[in-house]
């Protein structure tokens, strides 16, 4: 092999052309002459292209043109054409009239497809014996049930370094999966037991296989499976005769993405040992920064109940249970992530905690578990925030194709039991008491888009509010009425810590 | 019905691609080099283009980004070379899709109808 790639001037594919010259000799001169002009003109087009063929190969031969790419781009002309006039020939005749016909022109057809294929093999080896280092590295698997099928794709692949395991079905499949760390699976389409696609679902299905990039091999007639197995999760697909160097592209794109998942992995997990205990008793629910202040402060650590005065935060999306109504549940969820999602940044960015969702509804705190004089300030700025945010939310829902939604936000301010709450097994951080209640009433009084606050709220405030005027909601089972406004805008928030007393946190302890 | 401007040097295979698109209700428009090429682009408006890379004259690379500077026509970018980098060249030049010699033409067929879709869409 070494030396006939060291000789350009006589490549592999010759006798293959040889051939097809001579079943395009053979073809023109048949024993009686069809009876249509219209083949015969085609027929004629068809000997024309085997003389260029053979005068072409002749100056092969001889040295004449001796520049490859010249040589491939010359060849290639010459098979395109014949195989196009074959085909074209074979669409035109009628099959039982002109029976003597058929067979020789699916035989010049197909070895064409011959040489065309030993032209394309050789033009791959020549780029992977290349100076320029072609490593893929990897374990790969390569899952066929034909033996020649593996054979030439393991030939490229081991001449890339790759580190090459094989199955024929997908029994055996799994079996090698099970033992071995493989980077990258080549799977055939076509198989005996299980296809392809069934196998690739089961892949996917597997909690440990699933992050393995799976390529799809197959014959390009198969193109609607093959888009069924993108679907389905393959990485990515290959059309057989496969071309050796999308092969090499896609199939270290495939074992990159392996690596970097691995390397992922490796990584969250390193993560999640350092934040376990952080995580395990504040959840995801505090912000960034109320986090660190609290590890800083051990004392901060003792999360007994306190009784304390908060100012709390509830929204709800409007008429949501009618909307969820009319989607299919994974909809609902999506719309619900992207909803909470946003919200939750926006509570925390304004130094707030989510203490809990129900369903649609965000619970958050102002001032637990560390508190601030400008608690209400901020829980009234976040509240603003978030109406401001449902812009960007329904921008998303719109490309989502999901339904517009609009929240109302009510706040309010008093005193609560903050702590621990729940079993020694399950427990967590949240509030109790009178105003969390207040709250969820106001709450249903609020209009889509709009945002309620209760008078401690407006009293305790720092900024001066622009409010309408002054509400009273006479909420069931509780006997006061409570006094509301709807918030229109924040008109001049004051400086930070303009109060001399109280200007520092106060982390609870 | 759907015009394809056809631009190919090879006498042979320009001849062959043409009728077997004609068969296929196609009315095909030809160039033999790229200056002609983007000329009948802006003149005559096809539908789709489907390029020879190397051609006489203004290649194909050069005449595929001067046609997709002047009008959002789709281009099959043919060639003969699979593996020097020729495909991401033609992406580069704007191509829309990509195929090489030689050519599998119900693969072509489907390429075109596909990128038609997507036009139309």
């Amino acid at each position: 092999m070494e030396n006939k790639l060291s000789h350009p001037s006589r490549p592999l594919w010759l006798p293959d052309a040889k051939k097809l010259i001579d079943h395009i000799d053979a073809l023109h001169s048949p024993a009686e002459p069809t009876r249509r002009t219209s083949l015969d003109d085609d027929l004629q087009k068809l000997h024309t292209v085997g003389l260029k063929l053979n005068h072409f190969i002749q100056s092969v031969s001889r040295g004449t043109i001796s520049d490859s790419r010249l040589v491939r781009h010359e060849l290639r002309n010459l098979i395109s054409a014949t195989i196009g006039y074959s085909e074209f020939i074979l669409e035109e005749m009628e099959p039982i009239a002109d029976m003597a016909l058929y067979n020789p022109l699916r035989k010049i057809v197909h070895l064409c497809h011959q040489l065309s294929n030993h032209d394309s093999h050789e033009e791959a080896l020549s780029y992977a014996a290349s100076p320029v280092p072609n490593t893929l590295g990897g374990t790969i698997l390569i899952v066929d049930d034909q033996m020649e099928s593996r054979d030439i794709l393991k030939r490229y692949l081991q001449l890339n370094n790759a580190i090459v395991l094989e199955a024929n079905t997908g029994t055996s499949m799994f079996s090698v999966l099970a033992e071995k760390e493989v980077d990258l699976i080549l799977l055939d389409l076509i198989l005996p037991e299980m296809d392809g696609d069934e196998l690739l679902e089961l892949l996917k299905q597997d909690e440990k296989l699933r992050a393995i990039p799976v390529i799809v091999v197959s014959g390009n007639k198969e193109t609607d499976r093959v888009i069924r197995c993108i679907e389905a999760g393959a990485e990515d697909y290959l059309f057989k005769p496969f071309n050796p160097v999308l092969l090499q592209a896609r199939i270290r794109a495939g074992v990159e993405r392996k690596r970097w998942h691995n390397k992922e992995l490796q990584y969250r997990k390193e993560l999640e040992r350092n934040q376990h205990f952080i995580r395990s008793v504040f959840g995801r629910y505090l912000s960034e920064d109320i986090v660190t202040r609290i590890l800083e402060n051990p004392e901060g650590l003792d999360l007994g109940g306190s009784q304390r005065k908060v100012t709390v935060l509830m929204a709800d999306i409007s008429g949501f249970s009618s909307i969820a109504e009319q989607l299919p549940p994974q909809r609902v969820v999506r719309l619900l992530n992207n909803y909470l999602g946003v919200m939750s940044d926006v509570v925390m960015q304004y130094g707030g905690t989510v203490d809990e969702f129900i369903g649609d509804a965000i619970l958050a705190i102002f001032g637990a578990p560390t508190s601030n004089e400008d608690d209400s300030d901020r829980a009234v700025q976040a509240a603003i925030a978030m109406q401001k945010a449902m812009i960007l939310i329904n921008r998303q829902n719109r490309e989502d194709q999901l339904p517009e939604i609009a929240m109302g936000v009510s706040v309010n301010t008093g005193l609560v039991v903050a702590g621990n709450i729940g079993s020694e097994k399950r427990a967590k951080y949240g509030i109790v008491g009178h105003t969390v209640n207040q709250t969820s009433r106001i709450g249903s009084h609020c209009e889509a888009g709009e945002i309620l606050i209760s008078e401690a709220t407006h009293n305790d405030c720092q900024s001066s509010l622009v409010t309408g005027p002054a509400q009273s909601i006479q909420a069931k089972g509780i006997l006061k009425a409570i006094k509301v406004y709807k918030l229109e805008k924040i008109s001049a928030p004051t400086a930070q810590n303009s109060r001399t007393e109280a200007s520092k946190p106060n982390v609870i302890g | 019905m759907t015009l394809i401007l056809l631009v190919e040097d090879n006498d042979m295979n320009r001849d062959m691609l043409s009728r077997r698109l004609q068969r296929r209700q196609y009315n095909v428009s030809t160039a033999s080099n790229g200056d002609i090429a983007v000329k009948k682009a802006t003149l005559e408006k096809p539908d789709i283009i489907l390029m020879d890379m190397e051609l006489p004259v203004k290649d194909g690379w050069t005449a595929s980004r001067e046609i997709k500077d002047a009008t959002d026509t789709p281009i099959i970018a043919l060639t003969a070379h699979a593996l020097s980098g020729d495909r991401e060249k033609a992406l580069a030049a704007g191509c829309d899709d990509y195929t090489t010699k030689p050519i599998n033409f119900d693969h072509l067929v489907t390429m075109i109808e596909q990128l038609l879709i997507k036009k139309n869409s």
